[in-house]
């Protein structure tokens, strides 16, 4: 089982969606527990990853000739990219199950009079499209080349095309083509990236960037990698794409969305910071001006919609600005902090996001407004909405408190001899507060107060277990992290901390 | 065995919390019993740190777990010294007292079990805070402090109209659920800043362990003092956590509206928790300050003191007298608690401003702190089962109650005694050392302001007394009389129970009053200067001993006696004056807005962000995304079209075609040989 550990880990997803491609009319509704359990398999064979490295062993290295001597498929598994392959592996795991109802339901909307064998065959589209999530996912982090990543991030893309024009909201063929544009977009600005490295060092590997150390075409590459991926963090101003796109994909793969965009703050660690430190020093302040500016108006961007998608959608280009602010500090400390936060905002987004899509699937109401008084017939939607509230705001004791804490340690541990650093990191404390108000706001108006007339109090019930357990679950796995962040703090060390203080 | 007490006062509320569901689907009984017998725990294991008080020597005391070190050390541990001692003691044995109030108060609430595990959990997140020995764990019990309150205050989130407070029409009313919206928020703003101050000191000491900053003072303090104006912003940053909990001016406006949760929740906020952390926490941050000032020589840490003073002392004038027209009765308790906590900051403030203040001040501020708890408490208990007699929360549709409500009558009347610090009781003893430390740091101008609220609050306290349980009956309780139910009694035996031992405790506190702050001083003496070793001086007296009690009597007759012949003996017409006068009705109106504050902060915070918050959205976000989602599409398939209709090959316009390509073809080698260059 442990052969070809990585490879399983990145193919497993994808030989499970050629499954359900070719069985899709027999498995018919089953194609979800499919799904899930090929999710199930491969979180297992990160977990002895993860036990791997606590053990010591702290990395794994795979290489697959694919063509030529030239053309390989590397892998590597470290402490930083096992605990994101694995918090994002849970994720897809988590909304895979989710989906179950919640995609069957959507089907009956969008597709409402088609025969059942065409209802099939959507449910089955979807879970063989979904499972190129995963596969995206585990593909960017663990490749070892710029190529292998660029294949996983426009892998990434077009199955969020499908994804967004066969289940989406309004508009929703439209908006997945603007999708599209924008995915195409960050991705052609990574490949010039890529080339011009290879042009420079003649290999795409990222262990070998290290070689453009003082280059002078170094801060000429970084900067084309940036506008690639800022485009895809949603930074200001390339954020216009996130409201539109992450308001109307089925709200299913909300999360998933989250880690699209933020996992492009994964790959500057990996393929900017880390090999190229002090050639990306040039970038921090400017990164951090950005992120603060970005949180302040994602924030303020909130707090102006009432459409309860839209709310989560907006949210997520502040808080994605979080990661990007410890990034920008530069210390160990803030791109620890960082990138925890990264993973600490994707659970949150996905349960204050899903709670979000089980209250439009319940209600069949997108507007806040029209809404109220749901905590007393869905308490445990309440819960999650809330719980999901306090994991962006960053309340203890779930992981985002903590990676708040460890990021604007970093922040300020620069601000005493950065006066920029210093004002940055003291406007974005107070920033956090913006967070608090929308969330709570939020709740507020959806779940407290009287129950509008016109709602049928007969529908307005909590979810089945199928798409709340997973959440909670999720819920718990925070509250676990935030207690003993040593769980995740030792696996960064050695490729982080004690990278960059060598340095 | 002394610091695994410690320990069991935080196992005990959070297990609490955790087994309330589970009692809850084995018999109501047992879960109401059982989240009051946790907190029964709690007291119990408090009570047996008090003997370390006895012996001093052996204090502190720390114990640690390694929480993370990785990228940064932070340790997870307990620190037992006086101040957490006692307060600890008194967050929890007041809070079990209020939870066997609440055992009647909330008979038959269908929810319940939420209630119980907020409470226990309430409880527990103040005495992280208050044995942590980490700034982290300190602001991580003030965070979950802040979450309970949020789920307490806005406990009837139904928001059904009966829940409802403000008011009396035409006034405006505000609903529970967005009174813990706006507790949230507004103590937010405080926790956010206070975040960035911790983490500045960490930046410079390198630690958040309370007991090694203060130890490590020599070596960090001068560095920090060498970047001008970088004391001043901690010390600015750092107080306005305090500030947002404790509800003191300019952030103090949240807590008039806490009160819309079910009544011994304002106690628990107003009494043994909430409120108190901030004041606890500037008792912890003294000694680096101190430091600062009195051993780097850093004049900017003064600004500390000073502001905490000042904040203090504003407070107490301001909200005692919003206090003496406020008609709903748990709305005065509020501003009294308000401006009580002002007398708190006020003494620890005054303590930096001499060496010979510093054990003075400090006890001051904390003698306050035990003995407000125990009035406190008393009296929103009380209140609780005066509004539910009397179907009202306000003061002029109650009156003549005593009749009605013996035991509560005599309950609340010693707590408002103490309250407004007539002598032997514990407030004024308490108060007593507030003023004697104002007047001896010689600040006239502090101690007149703290003078005139110690006359607003004697009104306001015989005022709201006078109007409950004075006069005649109101017609609302004649109403009530007639209707076929009417229950205007005491509450369960459990309410009477609780407000007894607490009505108890303060003529005990009163007797031993004095012997109890002598006993602090010397707790405190001992471990400031000795423990962390903080230079004081011998402080001589200036003013003879007889002048500050004498002074503090004749003010509270100042109050007392208008307000008797109003209220109480009802010669005076207070309704007469108001008319009367231009002058009062000014006055009151001025009051009655709390000075206008609240309304300038929804103006400029609420609004005004919701309209920055609409500019975005509107203009900014609409124009760019049309720029970049319709304009520039637009203009690169139009333009492109364009532009291939120009050059396409048209053999009628040859010559038209080859500048075209020229053109093209020479920017393209231009831009080549830039990009090689």
């Amino acid at each position: 089982m442990t052969d070809s550990i990585l490879l399983q880990i990145v193919f497993t997803p994808a030989l499970a969606s050629l499954i359900i491609f070719l069985t899709g009319k027999q498995l018919a509704k089953k194609a979800g527990w499919v799904a899930a359990a090929s999710l199930v398999y491969t979180t297992a064979l990160l977990l002895v990853v993860g036990y791997r490295m606590h053990q010591g062993i702290y990395i794994i290295h795979e290489d697959y000739l694919l063509i030529s001597p030239d053309i390989t498929l590397g892998l590597m598994a470290d402490g930083l990219s096992v605990c994101v392959a694995l918090i994002s592996n849970f994720l897809c795991l988590v909304l895979c199950i989710f989906s179950i109802r919640y995609i069957d339901h959507r089907i009956e909307i969008i597709y409402a009079g088609v025969n059942k064998q065409r209802e099939i065959s959507y449910y089955s589209r979807f879970y063989y499209l979904f499972l190129f999530f995963p596969m995206g996912f585990m593909g960017v982090s663990l490749s070892t080349n710029l190529i292998g990543m660029y294949f996983f991030l426009e892998g990434l893309t077009i199955t969020l095309y499908f994804l967004m024009a066969y289940f989406g909201y309004y508009q929703r063929v439209k908006i997945a083509m603007m999708c599209l544009l924008w995915g195409i977009f960050s991705a052609v600005f990574f490949l010039a990236g890529s080339l011009l490295v290879y042009s420079q060092i003649g290999t795409f590997e990222i262990s070998a960037m290290a070689d453009l150390a003082g280059n002078p075409m170094t801060r000429w590459i970084i900067a084309v990698f940036l506008i690639g991926l800022f485009a895809k963090l949603a930074v200001f101003p390339f954020h216009v794409w996130m409201p539109w796109v992450h308001a109307e994909h089925p709200t299913c793969i909300a999360g998933l969305l989250a880690v699209y965009a933020n996992i492009a703050a994964y790959i500057i660690v990996r393929s900017l910071i880390l090999p190229l430190y002090s050639d990306f020093q040039v970038f921090g302040s400017p990164i951090m001006v950005l992120a603060l500016i970005t949180m302040v108006y994602g924030s303020l961007l909130t707090m102006a919609q009432n459409d309860i998608k839209r709310i989560a959608a907006c949210s997520t280009i502040s808080q994605i600005a979080y990661s990007m602010l410890g990034i920008g500090a530069l210390t160990a400390v803030s791109i620890e902090g960082g990138m925890f936060f990264f993973l600490s905002h994707i659970m949150g987004k996905t349960v204050f996001f899903s709670t979000a899509g089980i209250v439009v699937y319940t209600t069949h109401i997108r507007n806040v407004d029209n809404l109220g008084g749901l905590a007393s017939r869905m308490p445990i939607t309440c819960l999650l909405f809330l719980s999901g509230a306090m994991m962006l705001s960053g309340f203890p004791p779930f992981s985002s408190f903590a990676a708040e804490w460890i990021l604007f340690t970093g922040i300020f541990e620069r601000g005493a001899t950065d006066l920029l650093a210093l004002t940055v990191g003291i406007i974005g404390v107070a920033a956090i507060l913006l967070t608090v108000a929308y969330t709570f706001l939020a709740a507020r108006k959806i779940f407290f107060g009287p129950l509008p007339a016109d709602l049928d109090k007969n529908t307005i019930k909590d979810p089945p277990l199928t798409m709340s357990l997973p959440l909670i679950f999720l819920v718990i796995l925070s509250i676990v992290i935030g207690l003993y962040p040593k769980l995740i703090m030792d696996m960064f060390q050695p490729v982080i901390s004690g990278v960059l203080t060598t340095m | 065995m002394d610091i695994q007490f410690a320990w069991l006062c935080l196992i005990f509320p959070f297990t609490g919390v955790v087994l309330t569901p589970v009692f809850s689907r084995i018999h109501p009984v047992m879960r109401d019993y059982g989240a009051v017998f946790f907190s029964f725990l709690t007291a119990f294991s408090a009570v047996m740190l008090l003997p370390l008080l006895f012996t001093p020597t052996g204090l502190p005391l720390e114990s640690n777990l390694v929480w993370m070190n990785t990228p940064i050390t932070v340790n997870f541990g307990i620190l037992l010294d006086p101040l957490s001692i006692i307060v600890a003691n008194v967050v929890a044995v007041i809070s079990f007292f209020i939870m066997i109030y609440c055992l009647g108060y909330m008979k038959g609430d269908p929810s319940v079990m939420r209630f119980w595990m907020l409470m226990n959990m309430f409880i527990g997140s103040m005495l992280l805070l208050v044995l942590a020995n980490s700034l982290l764990f300190i602001f991580i019990g003030w965070k979950l402090v802040g979450v309970c309150s949020y789920g307490l205050i806005g406990y009837y989130y139904r928001d059904e109209e009966k829940y409802w407070i403000g008011g009396p029409k035409p006034f405006k009313f505000d609903k529970p659920s967005a009174c813990g919206l706006k507790a949230l928020v507004v103590t937010g703003v405080g926790d956010m800043f206070m975040l960035g101050g911790i983490l500045i000191i960490y930046s410079y000491s390198g630690t958040l362990d309370v007991m090694t900053l203060y130890r490590t003072a020599p070596e960090w303090i001068p560095v920090m003092a060498a970047s001008p104006g970088m004391i001043t912003l901690v010390s600015l940053l750092l107080i306005a956590g305090p500030v947002g909990k404790s509800a003191q001016f300019p952030l103090h406006e949240w807590l008039p509206e806490a009160m819309a949760g079910p009544g011994p929740v304002s106690a628990l906020i107003h009494a043994a928790t909430m409120v108190k952390s901030g004041v606890f926490l500037i008792a912890r941050l003294i000694p680096i300050f101190y430091y600062g000032y009195w051993v780097s020589g850093s004049g900017e840490a003064m600004m500390f003191f000073v502001i905490v003073a000042w904040i203090g002392a504003i407070t107490a004038l301001l909200a005692a007298s919003q206090g003496m027209v406020a008609l709903e009765l748990k709305k005065a308790l509020a501003y009294s608690t308000v401006s009580q906590i002002g007398y708190m900051m006020l003494a620890l403030g005054v303590s930096g401003f001499s060496q010979g203040l510093l054990v003075n001040g400090y006890t001051a501020g904390i003698f306050h702190l035990v003995s407000h708890a125990m009035f406190k408490a008393c009296l929103f208990l009380c209140a609780g089962t005066v509004i539910h007699a009397a179907h009202s929360i306000y003061i002029h549709e109650m009156g003549a109650l005593r009749k009605y409500l013996p035991y509560t009558w005599i309950f609340m009347t010693l707590a408002a005694l103490s309250l407004m610090g007539v002598p032997p009781l514990p407030g004024f003893w308490s108060k007593d050392a507030v003023l004697l430390t104002c007047l001896e740091s010689q600040n006239y101008a502090l101690f007149i302001v703290a003078a005139l609220a110690v006359v607003c609050t004697s009104f306001y306290t015989t005022r709201f007394m006078g109007m409950i349980f004075y006069g005649k009956t109101s017609d609302h309780i004649q109403q009530q009389e007639q209707k076929p139910h009417a229950h205007i009694t005491e509450g369960y035996r459990t309410q009477t129970f609780a407000c007894g031992m607490l009505a108890a405790g303060i003529i005990f506190l009163g007797f031993f009053g004095l012997a109890a702050e002598h006993k602090m001083h010397d707790l405190f003496a001992t471990n400031l200067t000795l423990e962390i070793n903080l230079p004081v001086a011998e402080h001589i007296n200036a003013y003879p001993a007889f002048l500050v009690p004498l002074l503090s009597v004749l003010l509270v007759l100042a109050g007392a006696i208008p307000a008797y012949f109003f209220y109480i003996s009802r010669r005076w017409q207070a309704e007469k004056v108001h008319k009367q006068s231009s002058l009062v009705k000014l006055v009151h109106i001025f009051l009655w807005e709390r000075w206008f504050i609240d309304k300038l902060y929804n103006w400029l915070f609420v609004q005004g962000s919701q309209k920055l918050a609409r500019l975005i959205a509107d203009i900014c976000e609409q124009v760019m995304d049309a720029l970049i989602h319709q304009k520039m599409p637009h203009l690169i398939t139009k333009g492109g079209y364009s532009l291939l209709e120009a050059i396409k090959s048209n053999a009628k316009d040859l010559t038209n075609n080859i500048v075209y390509v020229l053109a093209v073809s020479i920017l393209f080698i231009i831009t080549a040989l830039w990009w090689i260059k």
